[in-house]
């Protein structure tokens, strides 16, 4: 076993870090199951700790975060048929009938359970497939790596967006906004118009917190009018642990949603919700009892919530190995080891092989914690759902404006962060989605530079990235999505079957 | 209510005016006399080329849809609420560097409380003083991360 390894899980179980994942685990047990919050506002909240914490705490934390959010998320569908989080959309559908039999404690504990095994799951994938496709990557060339994030744009436009041309407007917008401060390769200054602070450009988490934290403010304002004085209300918890009649159903489905989760989790933009609906699909299409689906099946739980979980660890992997965030918050991520001067890629693996396996072995504590403290503070946890919410938005306002403000400790970006998020809410009007856009703000960078590298190395001769045989298979997989993405949309007019990402 | 059609059609115009725009400030990017190597402004007109490309093809996609239903309001939109939030955010960045982040922040907490429904005016005067406060505490002093302390500099 490589000491790197042995160093990492040292490092991940040192007693600062394992209390940064057990705090992050709470927040995002809390967080998750407001409705009204997603994981990634959770992440926004505790973003400018992030900004003084060692790069291994702040890590620790978001990935407790991270984790626990995709199962608090199930609580409030299950108690009160409000998914805290898109990906708790489709254990709702066998949550809440469980909830209303009065089994509330059975369906969230079988949550909790199902969470566990497919997060663990994608651990697994996590640590084993994570270093080998490090190893690959590691002999790409500036031609391969382009080609490898153009797939990666193309990808996350297809499964982000309802209308791909809407998800590449929105991509190109993001890489108009990349091109704002200094250029790559000479430092020339573009689109700064005089401006001093956009010398260094604009911060994609200032961008982050604008199109995400503005829009659920605003939505919040929405759902106060429009939710009816008797919606929520709180159904008793009795037994949370499953029985083991219980365990015996949910082998199925949890076998299903694990794979299928981790899968979906690697493949960037697919993300929670796709991953938790096929997963209830597959269950109820193999299970010997498919008329129970949607009535307060145990199996209906297990699918979605396994696969949802085991998304995290697979989204980890193209993060960690190729620099290539799957969502806003595998985007966090990044910018949480950018500002500590760690660039996520291959080479994280090779010159910090020690915090690579510690970021791994943390996330592999996160999940630990996240079924310990789900099943003992459920009781407790569930009380947050009664917190006045003119009480927490206006305390998410503020975390929004230290968060963008300490970034730079720059009032400038606390402009900028209102001004995307106007930009967030001009564009779900016009049903563009805002993750292409961010997601090109952080790849974009690494877009031009590898371009421009190419085309300087072959002398501008653009066959560079079809001789290449990395490069060609990578172009021909963004070939092959934006295809498949056509061919899905054509069906998608037809019969609607699943969700897009927010 | 407007229907998605028109929408894009709002979405493709302005694209297409800030293409234009961007194409401007491109054009007007300094160039480097340097030998078998690309200009400052590659990408930017790559963008260009591809942002016009896909302004026109969802022009197309309008022209080609046809006349649509107009798009059914699931929920009622408080825009009353939102026009004063607008104000009050406004504000609020207006008046964060002159009088620091709790000066400026109890205004916005209090109002931001009365928005979200709180109507108890001890509640709102409470609640908007002790969490700006302790956030702020939190922050600056166990976090250390350095806020603007603005007028109350010598309180905190």
């Amino acid at each position: 076993m490589s000491p790197d390894v042995l160093d990492g899980l040292a490092q991940a179980s040192q007693f600062n870090t394992i209390i940064a994942v057990a705090v992050g685990c709470f927040i995002g047990l809390v967080v998750g199951m407001i409705p009204g919050l997603t994981i990634s506002t959770g992440i926004i909240i505790v973003l400018p700790l992030t900004f003084v914490l060692s790069p291994e705490i702040s890590i620790a934390l978001l990935l407790g975060l991270y984790v626990s959010g995709m199962t608090g998320g199930s609580f409030s569908a299950i108690l009160l048929n409000i998914p805290g989080t898109p990906s708790a959309s489709a254990t709702a559908m066998d949550g809440n009938p469980m909830a209303r039999n009065g089994e509330a404690g059975r369906a969230m504990g079988i949550a909790i359970v199902a969470s566990f095994f497919g997060g663990f799951f994608s651990f697994l994938c996590l640590f084993f497939v994570a270093p080998l496709l490090a190893e690959v990557a590691l002999q790409f060339q500036s031609p391969d790596l382009f080609s490898l994030v153009f797939f990666g744009l193309t990808i996350i436009c297809s499964f982000a967006a309802r209308s791909l041309i809407k998800g590449f407007l929105s991509a190109a917008l993001g890489l108009a906004i990349v091109t704002i401060g200094q250029d790559p390769m000479m430092g020339t200054q573009r689109f700064t118009f005089g401006e001093v602070n956009l010398i260094g450009g604009i911060h994609f988490l200032t961008a982050l917190i604008g199109l995400f934290a503005i829009p659920s403010l605003v939505d919040n304002f929405t759902d106060l009018i429009n939710t009816s004085p008797g919606h929520g209300t709180l159904t008793k918890i009795k037994s949370v642990i499953p029985s083991f009649s219980d365990l015996k159903l949910m082998r199925l489905p949890i076998s299903i949603g694990a794979p299928v989760g981790s899968f979906l989790g690697i493949l960037p933009g697919a993300g929670g919700p796709i991953a938790a609906f096929i997963s209830y699909d597959y269950s109820k299409r193999l299970s010997v009892d498919p008329e129970s689906f949607g009535k307060g099946s145990p199996q209906g739980i297990a699918a979605p919530e396994s696969a949802n979980n085991a998304v995290t660890g697979g989204a980890l992997i193209p993060m960690m190995t190729l620099g290539i965030p799957g969502d806003p918050v595998t985007a966090i991520l990044i910018g949480a080891l950018l500002i500590h001067g760690l660039a996520p890629g291959p080479l994280l693996f090779i010159e910090n092989g020690e915090f690579a396996y510690g970021v791994i072995f943390s996330f592999f504590w996160a999940n630990i914690f996240n079924i310990i403290i789900a099943l003992i503070c459920l009781r407790f946890l569930v009380k947050v759902l009664t917190i006045p919410k003119a009480l927490l938005m206006p305390s998410i306002a503020i975390l929004c404006v230290i968060g963008s403000y300490a970034l730079r400790n720059n009032f400038f970006d606390v402009y900028v962060m209102f001004a995307f998020g106007m930009l967030g809410l001009a564009m779900r009007w016009l049903e563009i989605p805002i993750i292409p856009l961010l997601l090109a703000m952080v790849l974009g960078r690494q877009l031009e530079e590898h371009l421009r590298i190419s085309l300087i190395a072959s002398k501008n001769d653009v066959s560079i990235f079809f001789t290449s045989p990395f490069s060609l298979f990578f172009l021909c997989l963004a070939t092959g999505s934006i295809v498949w993405s056509l061919f899905a949309e054509y069906k998608r007019r037809r019969n609607s079957t699943y969700p897009t990402s927010p | 209510m407007i229907n998605m059609r028109t929408r894009n059609l709002v979405a493709s115009i302005f694209l297409l005016f800030l293409c234009g725009g961007y194409a401007y400030l491109t054009v007007n990017l300094p160039t480097r006399a340097i030998e078998n190597s690309t200009q400052p402004s590659f990408f930017p007109w790559v963008i260009v080329i591809f942002l016009t490309g896909l302004t026109f093809l969802l022009l197309i996609q309008i022209a080609v849809s046809g006349k649509q239903p107009n798009i059914e309001r699931k929920n009622q939109v408080p825009v009353k609420r939102l026009i004063y939030g607008l104000l009050l955010s406004l504000a609020y960045m207006f008046a964060l560097p002159k009088l620091g982040f709790v000066a400026a922040n109890i205004p916005l907490f209090g109002g931001l409380m009365y928005l979200y429904g709180e109507r108890r005016p001890i509640w709102i005067g409470l609640g908007s003083i002790i969490i700006s406060v302790i956030v702020y505490l939190v922050f600056r002093k166990i976090f250390q991360i350095i806020l603007p302390v603005g007028i109350l500099g010598d309180v905190f």
